[in-house]
């Protein structure tokens, strides 16, 4: 009898394992070697970050989404539309956010009868370009669909920017890692909002050809 | 009567076991005796599959046990909302205002500012307050365009921040306010505010040590 309630409570503990398990990629095909080696790289990664009492990024390019998480809890989940990337196979380990866009702050004046409106999601930019280190950038840009004009723009600055590259005499024999993400307008000033100086991100990469 | 139905109710619980221990046993079984004779290109591939199979169970484990295993607060600054949680169940979520981003310049020479955000990260109930009074910080009258009291007195304010107030350090809280018409938008200089329900309900629910996720 004590036995069997110790092989009991042996049973019940082993349960929470599962559960977390089950949890981390849904959806993960655990007999492709690829793409399990790819999410025990990234949740590698989530134990380190996880572990510090702070918020980070995963963008699981496999689900499409950009998942804000403390404590490895997914807090807020975005939507990418569509993304395209270059040299996403140089990346290792996490990165830090280092440059993001500024915000326009209103100043309070004490002198003015009317109080200064504050800031809100809709003053958020909706393109903008995300620095990390070590090397890599992430353009942010609204779908096509949504804006049509800014889409033309920010795939402008893009092209130009990978003219620039190609011309450029001190090339660098690997090129910087670099992704361009399409979400909608309010997804992209979501994740505007959220971004904190030295936040950390992972990127999950799918493992199959697209 | 009692002896037999415990014994036949072991006797299950072993043959389960026993049932779901086969299959940890054969696995163990193959790496000890692969050692002595080199692996086909399949045998190989499967030890290689069933090793990040392995590994990646045993991070996923890991990080599960990294998540709060206790009700925890989570506040949205973005769309101004605060949960309660009790791992993926949302007990309580409540509209809330919290920081508006604005800036104040501080008195004199230099160009420092106050920015009125609330922090993001994650923080602790450090201290549960009842009938809370408000210590007036030089902002409040700077903003207002008033003068700072030289006396300490002069800064305390009763009745304006609600019943209850959690604080979770460097001076910010949880805590009630008289303008809810202004709840679900950002306003406050770094405060999380809540209607007088929701508060006593955060209140009640909240131990000093309760996690505080704010993103």
């Amino acid at each position: 009898m004590i036995l069997c309630a110790v092989l009991v409570l042996l049973l019940a503990s082993s349960i929470p394992g599962q559960a977390g398990e089950t949890d981390s990629f849904p959806g993960l095909d655990l007999n492709n070697p690829a793409a399990i080696q790819e999410a025990t790289r990234v949740l590698e990664e989530e134990v380190k970050l996880a572990s510090r009492p702070q918020t980070y990024l995963l963008l699981d390019l496999v689900t499409r989404t950009i998942q804000i998480k403390g404590r490895g809890v997914e807090l807020h989940r975005m939507a990418i539309t569509t993304w395209s990337a270059r040299a996403l196979h140089e990346l290792k380990g996490s990165h830090r956010l280092i440059a993001r866009p500024s915000v326009l702050r209103r100043k309070i004046d004490p002198t003015a009868p009317v109080e200064q409106e504050p800031i809100s999601l809709a003053d958020m930019p909706v393109d903008y370009t995300l620095s990390f280190t070590p090397p890599l950038s992430v353009d942010v840009m609204p779908t096509a669909e949504e804006s049509p004009f800014r889409w033309i723009r920010a795939r402008g600055q893009t092209w130009w920017r990978d003219l620039q590259d190609s011309w450029s005499t001190n090339r660098p024999a690997t090129q910087n890692p670099y992704l361009r993400l399409e979400v909608s307008a309010e997804q992209a000033q979501s994740l505007a909002w959220s971004l904190v100086d030295g936040m950390a991100l992972v990127i999950r990469r799918p493992t199959d050809k697209r | 009567m009692m002896a037999k139905t415990s014994v036949s109710f072991s006797t299950l619980i072993l043959a389960g076991l026993l049932v779901t221990a086969v299959p940890q046993s054969s696995h163990t079984a193959f790496p000890v005796s692969d050692t002595f004779s080199s692996p086909t290109p399949d045998e190989g591939q499967d030890r290689r599959l069933h090793s990040l199979q392995a590994k990646y169970r045993s991070l996923a484990t890991q990080l599960s046990k990294l998540k709060p295993h206790q009700p925890y607060i989570l506040v949205d600054t973005a769309r101004n909302h605060l949960y309660v949680k009790r791992q993926d169940e949302i007990v309580l979520d409540a509209i809330a205002s919290t920081g508006s981003g604005t800036i104040l310049d501080k008195p004199g020479e230099g160009h420092d500012q106050w920015i009125f955000d609330t922090p993001r990260g994650e923080f602790f109930v450090q201290s549960k307050l009842t009938n809370p009074a408000w210590v007036k910080p030089d902002w409040a009258f700077i903003e207002e365009g008033l003068e700072v009291p030289k006396n300490p007195t002069d800064r305390v304010e009763q009745g304006v921040l609600g019943e209850y107030a959690l604080g979770f350090g460097k001076g910010y809280f949880i805590h009630g306010t008289l303008y809810t018409r202004m709840l679900g938008k950002n306003v406050t200089h770094g405060c999380i505010r809540l209607n007088d329900g929701d508060l006593k309900s955060v209140y009640q629910f909240a131990r000093v040590g309760t996690p505080i996720i704010i993103f």
